[in-house]
């Protein structure tokens, strides 16, 4: 974003384009003019002409002089009621996020008092009692009706903020409040603030225009809303005389939506997922946040934001947790060998059919900088009940691989070579998923392969009982069953995975996170599918639960007979559990074969790097 | 219940609040309102209608804590002093007069608006990328647009220029107001254009946010999970995303329920359309502070009630707030 200095996105151009028109009518409109805005001349009600650019008033006063000094006050009142609702908001939405407690308290509920009772009505009557009423009176009595909204989203923001790990550290190393609000906290709300206040400046250029064409504003000056006023009042639009009416209401209209297609800018610069076009940036927020992503850089960014999953922090907060993960550490010390070194590529002696083949498969993303290659010739085979683990720092293009399998790649990923075959019977013609059709791969999703996803606080519909999760699936999948079969399954399915069969009626929030994983897993067996992806199903699990999960996941494999293709960061856990291991670095497969094989004697120097620093943890293998 | 049980606490504090304020604006403001207002009609006024305005004040010598002691009791007797427009006709006879006419056409053009509205951001989030994307700057424009201001160029436009619709009122003048088929077919035709601009100026703020929160809920693995169990488009996109994208819009219609009232009543003004808008606008015009503070009542607990249905509704359609904690 710093680098570049016109804006990329046409939309914020265009808006930038009108905004700075208005502002330059603002700044020399009336110095152009050639009347002056209240005084009357001997043309009354003529449309527009060269000695009237804008044509007159009922009173013969000039449109244009009229429009180019409404212009000042309109975009004055905007300015003025929005930077000082914007102060009153932070002060308040800050504070009572930061401070909790009782502060917050009182604030939470002056807040709501502003928020619910409707500004207009007290609007008028506060504006109503004024005894003289100018532009900076009507400006201050504006901010104080409309400031609230913006102070409630910046408290929800703050108090998410605070928690978060770069304020914390600031905490510990014991700066003081007021730093940490204005360098911690605040920088990483000023897209918040600035889109708040390009709201402000809108809605307080539409209630001056409103509370002027009610004969309320300042009584001293011509602004766009008492040109309405007078229109309004003198009839105008029974006469025809659009050229009186429109310009001030189109002005606003215009003005309005400049600074909301800037506020499309500042609103995809800070959610990313609300990008129309092709572009994405990385996102780059505070100092603190900054150091703490330094982690999950470059390809991950490209990976994690396609892939729909979180940001660019729990990326690095994953990878930078303790317990012999794929650290970046383990990188700092990467030389050319890591890239330039063959893939150490075996022979997979797994007894059974084939049940997926991946062939030679190139996945792309079309980023700013270029062309991503998230996935690069990779090929892989998965056999009838064989777990396969795919390791692989993040932005290895491990999900890419799985979301490519199961067809959820996100635009504007695209695949670009290669095939996913899906061998249903032994001996008969394989079908490539990448080919099939949107119904044929309806039918073929869960039945087939279905997914347990890393965060089931996530992967279940917070709205939907756990019932509702099973029985979709059902009628879809299976449309003669009966509902009272329905039941009956879905009971049987928790209790497989060692839960209370009367926890169907349950709502995701009141099950515990191990549960919740539970409830994923046994909505993902429901069809009896031939293979299950697990995307680190048990890494937003604590210790002991995980264990639990595992040995779950381990004797269902055994009762089912289903295949598992699984992700983790934890290339200890898979050298335990899986039949074979596939190591992935920056979108290429630089290890794969046997288990047993890749721990004894790995080949890439990769691979050794993973395993060295996992003996230099400790852990047991 | 839990949950509904401290919404009702807030709502009722924020009703007392609302009621406080009403007392206290007069007193905080400089310079006494009934010489200001006397001064401004340059004694125009009727002296009954000033004894009127200082007994609706409650502005008397007693102290602050008898006046509002008094102005409470008044209040709750449905006492809200008179109206000085409508002289001698008590400010809540006039405010009831209106307020039928009112929750008749913005109330059921705010449901309309928002319900088109969500609909289409829904599809618009489903379709993005798309060529729909298109439509987003047009919303922005519209979204943008003066309430008063789309009235006014609807009514040049279609009553003045076309004459398909009544330029203004809101029945036939002269027809008996009842139940029967001529007035309510009038009724209805007279709110045509004024229920049109109302939704035109209101339904593409709720396409916006209703986009903004799908895109984001799209981005969850709930719908990606969905998406994966092979569950029809439909269901993907109403079940599982839509059904999460509307709680932050129930919120925020409540919210934006002051912002669209507050601009609906400017559209009032523009067709002469007799409710709560065109009321206030005359009580403005007019400098009938008592009309124009008993107004400012009114529509605030029409706003908190609003606020409180849609609390209500809230807690239908999110498990998590039933919870009993």
């Amino acid at each position: 974003m710093s680098r570049r200095l016109i804006p990329a996105s046409g939309k914020v151009r265009a808006g930038l384009i009108i905004v700075a028109f208005f502002l330059l009518l603002a700044a020399f409109g009336p110095m152009v003019a050639q009347h002056s805005p209240t005084a009357s001349g001997p043309h009354l009600l003529q449309p527009p002409s060269a000695e009237h650019w804008m044509g007159t008033t009922q009173l013969g006063q000039d449109v244009f002089a009229q429009f180019a000094h409404g212009a000042r006050i309109s975009l004055a009142v905007g300015l003025i009621a929005a930077v000082v609702a914007k102060i009153i908001s932070i002060l308040v939405g800050v504070i009572g996020g930061y401070f909790r407690g009782l502060t917050d308290e009182a604030l939470y509920i002056l807040t709501a008092v502003f928020l619910v009772i409707p500004a207009m009505p007290l609007l008028i009557v506060l504006t109503g009692y004024l005894p003289s009423r100018g532009v900076e009176s009507v400006a201050v009595v504006i901010a104080i009706t409309s400031w609230a909204g913006s102070a409630r989203v910046l408290r929800a923001q703050t108090l998410s903020l605070r928690r978060r790990d770069f304020v914390e550290a600031a905490r510990a190393t014991g700066e003081s409040r007021w730093r940490i609000i204005t360098s911690e906290i605040m920088p990483n709300e000023l897209p918040l603030i600035a889109s708040g206040f390009l709201f402000s400046v809108i809605a307080a250029i539409l209630a001056e225009a409103g509370l002027s064409f009610l004969g309320l504003g300042s009584l001293t000056t011509t602004s766009w809303g008492s040109m309405l006023y007078f229109a309004q009042s003198s009839q105008a639009f029974l006469f025809g005389a659009w050229w009186w009416f429109v310009p001030p209401g189109l002005a606003i209209a215009l003005i309005g939506a400049g600074l909301a297609l800037i506020n499309f800018g500042v609103d995809e610069y800070a959610n990313p997922r609300l990008r129309t076009g092709k572009k994405r940036r990385d996102r780059s927020k505070g100092r603190r946040a900054q150091a703490l992503t330094v982690a999950g850089s470059g390809l991950a960014a490209a990976e994690t934001v396609p892939a729909g999953s979180g940001s660019a922090e729990e990326v690095a907060g994953a990878s930078t947790s303790a317990g012999g993960r794929i650290g970046e550490s383990a990188l700092t010390d990467s030389g050319d060998d890591l890239d330039t070194a063959p893939a150490a590529i075996r022979h997979n002696p797994v007894a059974g059919e084939p049940v997926i083949e991946v062939r030679d498969l190139n996945v792309e993303y079309p980023t700013e900088h270029g062309v991503v290659h998230a996935v690069q010739d990779v090929s892989v085979t998965l056999h009838r009940g064989e777990i396969l683990g795919l390791a692989g720092e993040s932005g290895s293009g491990k999900s890419t691989l799985t979301n490519t399998i199961t067809r959820l790649l996100r635009s504007p990923a695209r695949v670009t070579g290669g095939s996913v075959l899906y061998h249903r019977h032994a001996g008969r013609e394989p079908i490539d998923v990448l080919t099939l059709s949107a119904p044929a791969l309806r039918a073929f999703r869960w039945a087939e392969i279905s997914v347990v996803f890393q965060s089931a606080m996530n992967a279940l519909n917070p709205v939907l009982t756990v019932y509702a999760q099973f029985d979709d699936v059902l009628r879809v999948h299976r449309p003669r069953m009966s509902a009272r079969e329905r039941m009956a399954l879905a009971r049987t399915m928790l209790e497989k995975v060692g839960i209370d069969p009367d926890r169907v009626r349950s709502y995701p929030h009141e099950l515990s996170g191990g549960m919740k994983q539970r409830v994923a897993i046994a909505i993902a067996l429901v069809l009896d599918p031939d293979i299950i992806i697990m995307d680190e199903p048990t890494t937003a699990l604590d210790l002991l639960v995980q264990r639990e999960v595992l040995d779950q996941i381990m004797s269902l494999r055994d009762e089912f007979g289903f295949a598992i293709i699984f992700t983790t960061h934890d290339l200890a856990l898979l050298l335990e559990i899986a039949d074979s291991v596939a190591v992935m670095r920056s979108g290429r497969l630089v290890e794969y074969g046997p288990a047993l094989d890749v721990y004894r004697a790995p080949g890439h120097p990769y691979t050794r790097m993973l395993l060295q620093s996992l003996a230099d943890l400790g852990a047991k293998l | 219940m839990r949950y509904l049980l401290r919404k009702l606490v807030l709502y009722a504090f924020i009703a007392w609040a609302a009621v406080t304020m009403n007392f206290l604006i007069p007193r905080l403001m400089p310079g006494d309102p009934v010489t200001l207002l006397v001064d401004r009609v340059q004694g125009q006024v009727d002296p009954a209608a000033v004894e009127a305005l200082r007994e609706a004040f409650g502005l008397s010598d007693a102290n602050i804590l008898r006046q509002y002691i008094d102005y409470l009791g008044s209040l709750f007797s449905g006492d809200l002093g008179l109206s000085i427009t409508f002289y001698p006709v008590p400010v809540a006879d006039v405010v009831s007069g209106a307020m039928p006419w009112t929750i008749g056409l913005i109330g059921v053009t705010t449901v309309i608006g928002f319900v088109i509205g969500t609909g289409l951001g829904v599809l618009l989030a489903w379709r993005r990328g798309s060529w729909t994307d298109g439509f987003l700057p047009g919303l922005t424009f519209l979204n943008a647009i003066p309430y008063f201001w789309m009235a006014l160029v609807l009514v040049m436009i279609f009553a003045v220029n076309l004459g398909w619709f009544p330029v203004s009122g809101a029945h036939t003048p002269g027809l008996r107001p009842g139940w029967n088929g001529e007035f309510i077919t009038s009724v209805l035709w007279h709110a045509l254009l004024p229920a049109i601009t109302i939704v035109l100026a209101s339904f593409a703020n709720w396409v916006i946010g209703m986009r903004n929160m799908m895109v984001t809920v799209l981005g969850e693995d709930y719908v990606t999970m969905a998406e994966a169990k092979g569950l029809p488009e439909r269901t993907v996109m109403v079940r599982y995303a839509a059904r999460n994208a509307i709680l932050p819009s129930i919120t925020g219609f409540a919210l934006s329920l002051g912002t669209v009232v507050g601009g609906s009543m400017l559209t009032e003004v523009i067709f002469n359309y007799p409710g709560v808008g065109y009321t206030l606008f005359q009580a403005v015009k007019n400098q009938d502070f008592p009309l124009m503070q008993g107004m400012f009542l009114y529509i605030s607990v029409a706003v908190i009630i609003a606020n409180l249905i849609a609390d209500v509704v809230y807690v239908f359609l999110d498990p998590r707030t039933r919870q009993e904690a």
